[in-house]
């Protein structure tokens, strides 16, 4: 199964992406199931109209589309609360964004959300590669502390963590690594190093062109590695929760 | 015409190559590309071996005279001999700006000598290419900044703020003196940048040749299937790295 493993839908400043042309691109780079995840201002205030709009999406396409959802941590129980709320009814990953949320990633404040995925099964993807609050190496520290949690750091930790990304991966059982921002010329060697059976294929579309990403990455992997890369890991982690 | 306005002669390269550009060269011609930036790497990993760096990319220069556009680089932190050594690459050795990594050479862009270069660049009508994006010293607000002490010197930002400093960039675009080159933000930043900032003073590049991986094929099409006007795209790949140097 082909799995695109970070796409955002919605409209709101540089996001555009609306859900019938994400299955456009996603038929046209034959890429059959999509993760799909809400705009900035959905991640970082207004959490439950984004993971609504995430589950609704889904539910008019539950063969293509996976949902995910979000919880500002700063909003406390509120926070555990409608995460609880958007997994109870089928999101099937939790997207942490701390430079867009306003929390440094190992800060004790998102634990009770990393407590939530834990008991749930479900992976927690975070946006990294921010200086500062957004590291690799943190996400190992969150890796130590809810063992059994899948973590996915996101974007490779592109651009100037990448180096860490690859060292971290290898550290942790837990800890996964998405293609997205980190470039198909690059993530390719991040596989080599790390090993195939942690990194996903991820076009963080509409930022990026899907198709073009799609193609690019197909261009770069080895025959061996496409399927596990590009759908197959992230099903993994995924079915934990049962079958998609 | 297609100009790459940030390749670097990779220290890989060099231990392979031996000063010998040609298979370099080639990947260029395998998309097409005409004219690069050449920028060093030993001059901007070594302060022991800037200088023979410089001498280097001179000579390499002069293996393809119609390929290279060199720009030197000199660590601040070497005070006087910096400064001569800034001389020597503009006046001595033929380049054409100078370029500095301050996140990885190590020195803050309100270092006292980076100044008094930065105003020698001005004089000689070179500019000046940054590594931008990171910080705590290679930030694009932090080179608008030297662009506002330093109104007679251009200044590109080499990453355009790369990933997550792409919305800094474009502010520090509205400094008449900066430029900025699209080698670093995704797609749809770039497409932003090329719409909303002074489209003339936007350039392309790739990075190529840091490393032996291959980021042009990316890259390239990367910004060709960017949403942008056709005649700017033209304009950002050939023309306007020519009007960078002219004065």
């Amino acid at each position: 199964m082909t799995i695109d493993g970070y796409c955002t839908i919605g409209v709101d400043r540089e996001y555009d992406l609306t859900v019938d042309a994400l299955l456009e691109q996603m038929d046209e780079a034959q890429v059959e199931r999509a993760m799909i995840a809400p705009v900035d201002r959905c991640l970082a205030v207004s959490n439950e109209t984004g993971n609504d709009l995430m589950l609704h999406a889904a539910g008019e396409h539950p063969d293509r589309l996976i949902p995910t959802c979000t919880a500002n941590p700063w909003y406390g129980v509120g926070a555990v609360a409608e995460a609880e709320r958007a997994i109870g009814e089928g999101a099937r990953m939790l997207v942490l964004h701390p430079f867009v949320q306003g929390f440094m990633t190992n800060d004790e404040l998102v634990w009770p959300l990393l407590e939530t995925a834990a008991e749930t099964h479900t992976p927690v993807y975070i946006h990294t590669g921010m200086p500062g609050n957004a590291t690799p190496w943190q996400v190992v520290d969150l890796a130590e502390r809810f063992s059994g949690l899948d973590l996915i750091i996101g974007h490779c930790g592109a651009t100037d963590f990448w180096n860490d990304m690859v060292e971290a991966a290898k550290f942790s059982d837990q800890v996964y690594f998405e293609s997205s921002l980190a470039r198909p010329f690059s993530f390719s060697r991040y596989v080599e190093q790390v090993g195939s059976r942690k990194g996903m294929m991820g076009s963080y579309a509409p930022i990026n062109g899907l198709v073009f990403e799609w193609d690019q990455m197909r261009k770069v992997l080895s025959e061996d590695i496409v399927a596990a890369v590009c759908g197959e890991n992230l099903r993994r982690l995924l079915e934990k929760r049962g079958d998609l | 015409m297609i100009v790459d306005c940030h390749t670097h002669w990779g220290m890989v390269w060099e231990d392979r190559d031996q000063g010998d550009p040609s298979n370099w060269l080639k990947v260029l011609d395998q998309y097409g590309v005409d004219k690069a930036f050449l920028l060093g790497h030993y001059n901007l990993h070594r302060c022991d071996l800037a200088a023979e760096d410089n001498t280097r990319l001179a000579d390499i220069t002069r293996q393809a005279k119609d390929r290279f556009i060199p720009f030197g680089s000199v660590w601040p932190q070497m005070g006087k001999d910096a400064v001569s050594e800034a001389r020597r690459c503009l006046e001595d050795l033929g380049m054409k700006g100078l370029k500095f990594h301050p996140w990885l050479q190590g020195f803050s862009t309100g270092d006292a000598v980076l100044g008094e270069i930065c105003g020698i660049a001005g004089e000689l009508n070179a500019p000046i290419l940054f590594h931008d994006g990171t910080p705590c010293y290679s930030l694009p607000e932090q080179v608008a900044g030297l662009a506002r002490r330093f109104p007679g010197t251009r200044f590109v930002l080499g990453h355009a703020g790369l990933l997550w400093s792409w919305r800094s960039a474009l502010e520090a675009l509205r400094v008449p003196n900066v430029w900025a080159c699209l080698c670093g933000p995704h797609q749809r930043a770039i497409e932003i940048l090329a719409r909303e900032a002074s489209s003339e003073r936007l350039l392309w590049g790739t990075d190529f040749g840091f490393g032996f991986s291959d980021p042009i094929d990316y890259r390239l099409n990367l910004f060709l299937s960017a949403a942008i006007d056709e005649a700017l795209k033209k304009r950002i790949l050939g023309e306007n790295p020519f009007r960078l140097f002219d004065f």
